[in-house]
């Protein structure tokens, strides 16, 4: 009976999200136009001038150099990233505090917490803070990708190393090895490969944000997207895409084979992929001090120091006569723009999940092939295909440069911010889901297929029940994200928390920053706990 | 002899791997009723036997005819299902299911898409399912996740599914292999007396020779994808055994 209701509970789980889903779609007005009185025709060209794209020479240079910006900054922000993970990811796993001592437990603790906090605010937000503090150096982007990413990567470090297998631990401790040996000799070989396929997955991301680092006035390929889309260029926008989607192409092809023959021990290919690394390495830091003249050191001038100690001091409020976290009016205000923002985020995932749901069983190569579905076609070769080229462009745009195209399409508002959120998540949850199917176990399915059920019983009785817990894990895992990335859409004015911040960052209100940004960790937080509860109930 | 008793004619077929030969022109006549048991080392073709039979394999050479009917008749996925019905070592139960849908899925063939669908929010023909499951002993469990149960209990859940199904043949690829003795027997029992009640023509494939003495009426040799005896249970002897086993030691 216990098992039974457990079936059940997910069921009212899914439905109690869809209901979730209906209920957020109010928020919007659906009385007034959606699209602007030229949208339909703007789209059109935009979707036009996809097709062909600007390939003069002036412009592929202009890509490229800018491509190299987006690199070195991804490139260094990581250099940083890795560093704070690494430290604060040991301490935060608690490996190397004695068990016994009454302050272990604290201290861990207090880091798990200081890396969540590290994670909580999107890297854009790091960005704009930075740049009002230190002005518009490279350090400013760099910094912005280090801090959250160093945050993320020192968490799933830190899960790494607490979830080592005990027992070749214990048998190097039983031989003497002290805390310290016991990291070098037991804890980082153990984990070596995952850290690694880790920070490479990671890496492809923080390409993608320090492409948009470049909205806050720092150069690199999403400056250029921008200032083309200002012009109305949009052949000159899709060429740029197009050069940020094969980095990450690139990226991701070169990782999965990293990744595939790290767990094979060592290779020429795993050498040649670290040297490759380490060179990157030097290289980004090299071009940045040479030639943006940017030396880390320069960001603590007394200038500088003045300028940053005036932002935070407006920052808490200091000088003003009434702060606005001291002003209930402030309050009811931002609260409303924070329902807004949850609402978004609900319909972003929600749209995603619904074209996610439509496109994903083609998209499985084993279904394309025949093998789970025992029917063979020329047809699913080609939607899978171009499903996945969906994924892949889907996925290789940031939210934010989406949100810069659909406000030219949509009214202002919670919907273009949805939107712009979900046309980045359906490529991301799609390629996820449909690795679900890949890994399905294909003996079920033949039986039912062998005991004469049609594809779309096999589908309801085979598929569907085996694979959806794992997507309802993925979907709120998603949630989470987006949540954390509504802030930026809003920054272009797609509405919600990140509109009212980027107006009140122009006015220079800087306390409104403080509220908008504990209104925003609230959310954030809301989001992952609600998250983490639900997860618990599909298991 | 009778023609119209033969369910099952099979003529020279071969079947080949890669260059490697499965089943080298075999010939079998199986009559309506009889529990047959294929034995013989590993890789001796008796899955690929099986395979053939229940028309999973369709390349190779030579002639089938299932009750009077070429292969091509069963190309209808509801014809075939009435006809020949299939049982492996668990693994081909969806685990995230509840055992009534999974003993529910032998009637897939026969329901509508609708019906499908809503049988998943509430159970269709829940009573069929519930007689099944009563007959193999786990009329219990028919809300529990078909996960959750041991390895005989999800057998006898595939049982519960081929009684749902009724088909006239019952093939059986090594249906005990993963279970331990006790559980191995208790399905084999099960199986055997459904297949007697219900009239049905039983093709098993096992490892142990004493089952095959124990459950079935004849027992057909296989080695190296070709016939080494078929014989009616009653006349196999230890000689033919050591031929069996011992050539395929020595080939290795």
């Amino acid at each position: 009976m216990k098992q039974s209701l457990r079936f059940q509970q997910k069921n009212i789980l899914t439905l109690l999200l869809v209901l979730v889903f209906l209920w957020s779609l109010r928020v919007i007005d659906w009385k007034e136009p959606l699209l602007h009185p030229g949208g339909g025709a703007t789209f059109l060209q935009i979707i036009e001038a996809m097709l062909h794209p600007n390939l003069s020479p002036e412009i592929l240079l202009l890509a490229l150099d800018s491509a190299w910006v987006t690199l070195t900054y991804a490139v260094a922000g990581m250099t940083i990233a890795i560093v704070i993970a690494v430290i604060f990811g040991v301490l935060a796993s608690g490996v190397i505090q004695n068990s016994q001592h009454p302050l272990s437990m604290l201290s861990k603790r207090f880091f798990r917490g200081l890396l969540g906090f590290l994670r909580a605010i999107h890297e854009l937000v790091w960005a704009l803070l930075f740049v009002s503090a230190f002005g518009l150096t490279p350090y400013s982007a760099i910094l912005a990708i280090a801090i959250p990413y160093g945050g993320i990567l020192g968490r799933i470090f830190a899960d790494m190393l607490s979830d080592v297998k005990k027992e070749p631990i214990q048998s190097l401790q039983s031989t003497g090895a002290s805390k310290w040996q016991l990291l070098f000799y037991g804890y980082f070989p153990l984990v070596r490969a995952n850290m690694i396929s880790y920070t490479m997955y990671r890496f492809e991301c923080a390409v993608r944000s320090s492409a948009v680092m470049s909205f806050v006035g720092l150069g690199g390929l999403g400056y250029q997207i921008q200032l083309s889309l200002d012009d109305l260029n949009y052949e000159e926008v899709w060429t740029f895409v197009l050069f940020l989607m094969a980095i990450v192409i690139v990226i991701d092809g070169w990782s999965s084979g990293w990744r595939s023959r790290l767990s094979k021990g060592s290779s020429r290919f795993s050498m040649l992929s670290f040297l490759l690394s380490l060179s990157l390495v030097i290289g980004s830091w090299m071009y940045l001090y040479k030639v943006e003249h940017a030396s880390f050191f320069t960001l603590f001038t007394d200038e500088n120091g003045e300028y940053a100690k005036k932002f935070f001091l407006s920052l808490l409020g200091i000088g003003e006569e009434t702060p606005t976290f001291f002003s209930a009016q402030s309050w009811i205000h931002t609260l409303q723009l924070t329902y807004d923002t949850l609402m978004m985020s609900i319909i972003a995932i929600g749209m995603a999940t619904i074209v996610m749901l439509i496109t994903v069983v083609p998209a499985a190569r084993n279904v394309a092939n025949g093998k789970l579905t025992m029917s063979r076609s020329f047809f699913s070769w080609v939607s899978f295909l171009l499903i996945r080229a969906s994924y892949i462009l889907s996925r290789a745009v940031p939210e934010l440069i989406w949100a810069m195209m659909i406000i030219f399409i949509f009214q202002p508002g919670i919907l273009p911010g949805a939107v712009a959120l979900a046309l980045h998540n359906f490529g991301i949850l799609g390629k996820l889901c449909a690795e679900v199917i890949e890994d399905l176990d294909e003996r079920p399915i033949r039986h039912l297929s062998s005991s004469g059920a049609s594809h779309a019983q096999i589908l309801l009785y085979g598929v569907l029940p085996s694979v959806l817990p794992k997507f309802l894990s993925f979907i709120l895992y998603r949630w989470e994200v987006i949540m954390r990335t509504t802030i930026v859409v809003g920054f272009v004015g797609a509405g919600g928390l990140g509109q009212q911040f980027k107006l009140s960052m122009s006015y220079f209100h800087y306390s409104d920053i403080t509220l908008i940004i504990l209104c925003y960790l609230l959310l954030v937080w809301l989001a992952d706990f609600l998250s983490e509860l639900s997860r618990k109930a599909a298991k | 002899m009778e023609t119209s008793q033969n369910i099952i004619d099979l003529k020279d077929v071969s079947v080949s791997f890669d260059g490697k030969i499965a089943l080298s022109s075999l010939s079998l006549l199986i009559n309506k009723g009889e529990r047959i048991a294929l034995i013989g080392p590993s890789g001796a073709g008796k899955s690929t036997l099986l395979n053939v039979l229940s028309l999973s394999q369709v390349s190779g050479t030579g002639m089938l005819i299932i009750d009077g009917q070429p292969p091509s008749y069963y190309r209808n996925r509801k014809v075939r299902a009435k006809k020949i019905g299939v049982i492996r070592q668990q693994f081909d139960l969806v685990n995230a299911l509840p055992v009534v849908h999974n003993v529910l899925a032998g009637k897939l063939a026969d329901w509508s898409l609708v019906k499908s669908i809503l049988s998943l929010v509430i159970p269709q023909e829940k009573e069929m399912a519930k007689k099944a499951l009563t007959r193999v002993g786990l009329a219990h469990k028919i809300l529990e996740q078909t996960g959750s149960l041991s390895g005989g209990e999800q057998q006898r859940v595939a049982l519960a599914r081929l009684l749902v199904q009724e088909p006239e043949i019952i093939l059986a690829d090594e249906p005990v292999a993963s279970l331990d003795p006790a559980r191995a027997e208790d399905v084999l029992d099960i199986l055997t007396k459904l297949v007697l009640e219900e009239k049905q023509t039983l093709i098993a494939s096992l490892h142990s020779v004493d089952y095959a003495k124990k459950y079935f009426t004849r027992v057909i040799g296989l080695r190296e994808g070709a016939l080494v005896f078929d014989l009616p249970v009653g006349e196999l002897t230890d000689r033919h055994l050591s031929e069996l086993y011992k050539l395929g030691e020595t080939m290795e």
